[in-house]
């Protein structure tokens, strides 16, 4: 199954959408969050982001959601030089995208689809 | 061959089509190569959509009405309807 990182400035948030999404989708998709700056501030580390990536590969690829801003730039820092898109940083709703992307994962998706859907995300009204 | 298929289902008294059990509708709909709509209260969602889906905002008890269209689709609506049919909370 395709792995899911959630990179947000603050470790609860990202803890928590993973644990939400985990609910909807399963637990037998990886999902790891990756939040929080040193010491537990608010902010983003690309140290946390890296070991994630590397817990939620399992071979099919891995697709990497980030809150806001400069959590697109550590992201995007900690990915640099891998160009094979093996771990793909999506455009997506935080929490939209997080659970879309767990259930076409949990549903054996390949990496592709599962990228598609959390940017399809973007569209989709709640109500 | 190409079909399209009809059907209605009526979600189990206390199983709200959310979280868990609209996963298990959306990973049975995924399983066919037919495009698949779940329709109920005057909406009509993507089958193959979580987010589509939760949207609904389908509770227990509420009918809903399955179309599908594919060379599939016969058997995508029977599992559907097996699916919704047997969904625990």
């Amino acid at each position: 199954m395709v792995g899911i990182v959630l990179v947000s400035h603050s470790s609860e948030l990202a803890r928590g959408l993973a644990d939400l999404a985990s609910q909807v989708a399963g637990t037998e998709v990886r999902i790891e969050a990756a939040g929080g700056g040193p010491g537990g501030s608010l902010g983003t580390n690309g140290d946390t982001v890296r070991e994630a990536i590397l817990r939620a590969d399992r071979g099919q690829g891995v697709v990497v959601l980030a809150d806001l801003g400069s959590a697109v730039l550590t992201v995007r820092h900690v990915l640099e030089g891998q160009t094979n898109g093996h771990v793909r940083l999506v455009d997506a709703p935080f929490v939209e995208g997080a659970v879309a992307a767990a259930v076409m994962s949990s549903a054996g998706l390949a990496l592709d689809d599962v990228v598609r859907a959390a940017e399809e995300a973007r569209g989709a009204s709640k109500f | 061959m190409p079909a399209s298929s009809e059907a209605t289902v009526t979600l189990p008294a206390g199983v709200a089509l959310h979280a868990r059990p609209a996963a298990t509708f959306v990973k049975t709909a995924l399983r066919f190569r037919s495009s698949v709509t779940v329709g109920s209260n005057g909406k009509v969602a993507n089958a193959k959509s979580i987010l589509d889906v939760l949207a609904l905002g389908a509770h227990g008890g509420t009918v809903l009405r399955l179309s599908a269209d594919g060379d599939d689709a016969a058997e995508a609506l029977e599992a559907l309807k097996g699916c919704v049919s047997g969904l625990i909370e």
